[in-house]
């Protein structure tokens, strides 16, 4: 009884010294293992932090460290040419917000933004639907569709100039018998901004396809067919099944064709240099303008971090919208 | 940084070059240089360019130059500019004219006054060999900053067929506004209330419509700008009013000039094309329309309001500042050998510019050349009336305020008075910290 009374009470005593010893070894053994399993991950992914080294290196270099001066320099300016660059706070933040050729670049930016994506968007939904069966004159007209993308925008501008061209160029030149006043389509203020938008479209509506061709690939083929049986017609197959399941398609079209809108501004560069009266300034020219004409490195850097942070907003509003459609029913 | 450059100089040169200029590995003995380049207008000045490097390379085996294209003025500027930022500067470059004194407030450029005085040569002596109109765009404060090396002045095309048509004289050309303006009136077609022929066409995109005001402005008797003070333009005076009056009423008066703002292409195009019977563009276009206009043309002084005048345009050579000496040196040696009458003379003939040396003239080749194409003296005749190219602090904005202000002007939406008083508003606006430090900063 005794006995059993002590080795209960020595059960006992191991069973309280179990719970103080524990800890103990919790503090030290679970440690190791941390750090253990850190090295063992590291020794394990070693190589592939090796294999990332140089791109690291280089974003470093060139992306981030690019983004970090970017940031420092928002912050000085000079007050006269010969002065000193002082720290400014957001001063230079503010004067590019007072500025009426920023907030034009920005309602011209956002004109062109809608202007081009959704025609884009549209032209490239109606080709891909069109197209979407695999035989050899689809894939023909696929591929003459597809081409715009393949010239650079450069050259696609250089070639544009010569279409716009007043008077005597290949727009005029058939159009010009039908109107009563030739158009001067990159000289005109009220003009030249959709003219610019018209290259965008034709230059982008094929790269969108591809998307679109892909996306219609995943519409379940049971789900048609059964549509089919229920006497669905085409309208309703395309309302009801084929544009659901194009949704998340759509979305992430969108964001890149909002994206192309603010990063490609090659053919302003080529056709207007932002003209005529900057009534074809977009953003990015507008710190292009900043930066090398008045030679203002606080206001450039100050209007580019303004337009990251709103790129940086909408592509996290777009994820988000993206993720919660993914997850929801 | 210095991958980057290498990486973008490496590219500029197997582009532009061609391998005809590839570096061979140095070890020792000759400075190496780079000049960098701009090609402003069409054609094959790049290739132009590597035959002259090389020929330098060829009698000079104590310096290794190596031409870097650098796309056009603009570009060449925002090149410069970061190769000095990044300490880097290359020992020459073919820069726009009209960048100097802007390049010169903000502490960028070599003063060349001790390289003249080291040669034992006086500045006057060294300015004295080129035309008087250049000195004022190479000289800043009494000092010398850049070396003319290409330049141009506006010239008035017109296609002599068209005007023997309307029953012209092509061989006396319109030498007034009054003049012009009625040719314009015989040379436009009309069918019904459509132009199917303009009498003239005068370009305006960034650069060329600033250009083309001082043009006017100045053979209205105005000035543009203060020559002598970077801190002041004269946009809402009268002399450019009445210049930019007359280009409206050529729109939307007379009907005679096409609507719009019209790039130099354009017009050129439209000039060769016969859509327009006449164009004011620059010398620097003549050897397009040599080779490609299929009809007589005539080129003439632009026509007078107040007095015969027109601003050079084009480009010199400079040295930027932060620069080790030996480099400075070669850098120099050059620049003297590219401004030679020779070397001018021949540039000038292969690119359609005028040579800014005066003695380039009398060399054999090109007094040969001038005989054969007449229509090259008229534009060295009309340097006798030319000016120096519109330069202030920071003179493209400044230079912007005013044309957006005339391109809103020849699309009908605003009056030139109103919209002149607008862009003298915007450039003071501009001027105002560089004046803050000189004009207005008082004891």
């Amino acid at each position: 009884m005794a006995a059993t009374m002590r080795s209960i009470s020595r059960r006992d005593e191991m069973s309280l010294a179990e719970p103080a010893a524990l800890p103990v070894a919790a503090s030290v053994a679970p440690r190791l293992h941390v750090l253990k399993r850190f090295l063992d991950r590291f020794k394990a992914s070693l190589p592939a932090y090796l294999l990332l080294l140089p791109s690291l290196v280089f974003l470093a270099l060139f992306t981030y460290g690019a983004m970090g001066r970017v940031l420092i320099d928002a912050l000085y300016q000079r007050a006269t040419p010969k002065a000193p660059v002082r720290f400014v706070g957001l001063d230079n933040i503010s004067a590019v917000l007072a500025d009426p050729a920023f907030t034009g670049a920005v309602v011209n930016n956002l004109i062109y933004a809608v202007g081009t994506a959704v025609p884009s968007i549209a032209l490239a939904l109606l080709f891909a639907l069109a197209l979407s069966r695999t035989h050899a004159v689809n894939s023909a007209l696929r591929a003459a569709l597809f081409l715009p993308v393949l010239i650079p925008m450069v050259a696609a501008s250089a070639l544009f100039l010569f279409i716009f061209l007043p008077n005597v160029g290949l727009l005029d030149y058939y159009i010009g018998r039908l109107l009563p006043v030739l158009p001067n389509w990159l000289g005109d203020p009220d003009i030249a901004l959709y003219a610019i938008m018209i290259i965008t479209i034709w230059k982008n509506a094929g790269y969108y396809m591809l998307f679109f061709l892909a996306g219609l690939q995943a519409v379940p083929e049971d789900v048609m067919e059964a549509a089919h049986l229920d006497g669905a017609g085409p309208y309703q197959r395309l309302r009801h099944i084929i544009l659901p399941e194009l949704k998340p398609t759509f979305l992430f079209v969108t964001v890149i064709a909002i994206l192309n809108a603010v990063t490609q501004v090659d053919h302003v560069f080529v056709m207007t240099q932002g003209g005529p009266s900057n009534s074809t300034n977009l953003v990015l020219f507008y710190i292009y303008q900043q930066a090398v004409e008045h030679y203002d490195v606080g206001k450039a850097s100050a209007a580019t971090l303004l337009t990251l942070a709103a790129l940086m907003g909408l592509t996290a509003l777009s994820f988000r919208t993206l993720a919660n459609r993914e997850g929801g029913p | 940084m210095l991958f980057s450059r290498r990486l973008m100089l490496g590219l500029a040169m197997a582009g532009s070059m061609a391998g005809a200029l590839a570096v061979p590995a140095m070890a020792e003995g000759p400075t190496e240089i780079d000049l960098f380049f701009p090609v402003p207008v069409d054609g094959k000045l790049a290739r132009d360019m590597g035959t002259l490097i090389k020929e330098f390379n060829e009698t000079h085996p104590d310096v290794k130059a190596t031409a870097v294209y650098t796309g056009s003025y603009d570009d060449t500027l925002i090149k410069t500019r970061a190769s000095i930022k990044a300490g880097k500067p290359p020992a020459a470059v073919i820069m726009s004219a009209n960048f100097l004194l802007d390049m010169q407030i903000e502490n960028e450029l070599t003063n060349l006054d001790s390289l003249i005085a080291a040669d034992g040569t006086t500045k006057e002596k060294f300015l004295g060999q080129f035309f008087p109109a250049l000195q004022g765009n190479a000289v800043i404060n009494r000092s010398v900053y850049g070396v003319p090396f290409h330049n141009s002045t506006p010239l008035l095309y017109i296609n002599a067929d068209k005007a023997k048509e309307a029953g012209l004289d092509p061989n006396k050309p319109p030498q007034t506004w009054a003049e012009l303006t009625d040719w314009a009136k015989k040379l436009t077609k009309r069918e019904g209330d459509k132009v199917t022929q303009w009498g003239i066409a005068i370009p305006c995109a960034y650069d060329y419509c600033g250009w083309m005001m001082e043009t006017l402005t100045m053979s209205n008797g105005g000035r543009y700008y203060n020559e002598e003070f970077g801190g002041e333009v004269y946009y809402d005076t009268p002399s450019m009013l009445g210049a930019l009056s007359w280009w409206n009423d050529l729109v939307a008066k007379y009907k005679v000039h096409p609507p719009g703002a019209t790039p130099g292409p354009a017009v050129s195009t439209s000039f060769i094309s016969g859509n327009a019977a006449m164009m004011m563009l620059s010398t620097g276009s003549l050897t397009y329309v040599r080779d490609n206009a299929k009809f007589a043309y005539k080129v003439a002084f632009i026509p007078r309001n107040v007095r015969n005048a027109v601003p050079i345009g084009g480009a010199s050579l400079i040295v930027p500042a932060g620069l080790e000496a030996d480099k400075q040196k070669a850098a120099w040696t050059l620049i003297k050998w590219m401004t030679s009458p020779e070397k001018s003379a021949w540039w000038s003939r292969a690119t359609g510019y005028f040579a800014p040396n005066m003695a380039a003239y009398k060399t054999p080749e090109m007094v040969d050349f001038l005989n054969k194409n007449p229509d090259a003296k008229t534009a060295v005749e009309q340097l006798d009336v030319a000016k120096p190219w519109f330069a202030t602090y920071k003179t493209v904005p400044v230079r912007k305020n005013l044309e957006d202000e005339v391109m809103l002007v020849l699309n009908g939406k605003k009056q030139p008075k109103e919209a002149l008083a607008a862009a003298q508003k915007a450039a003071d606006e501009t001027l105002k910290p560089y004046n803050a430090e000189t004009a207005l900063k008082l004891p």
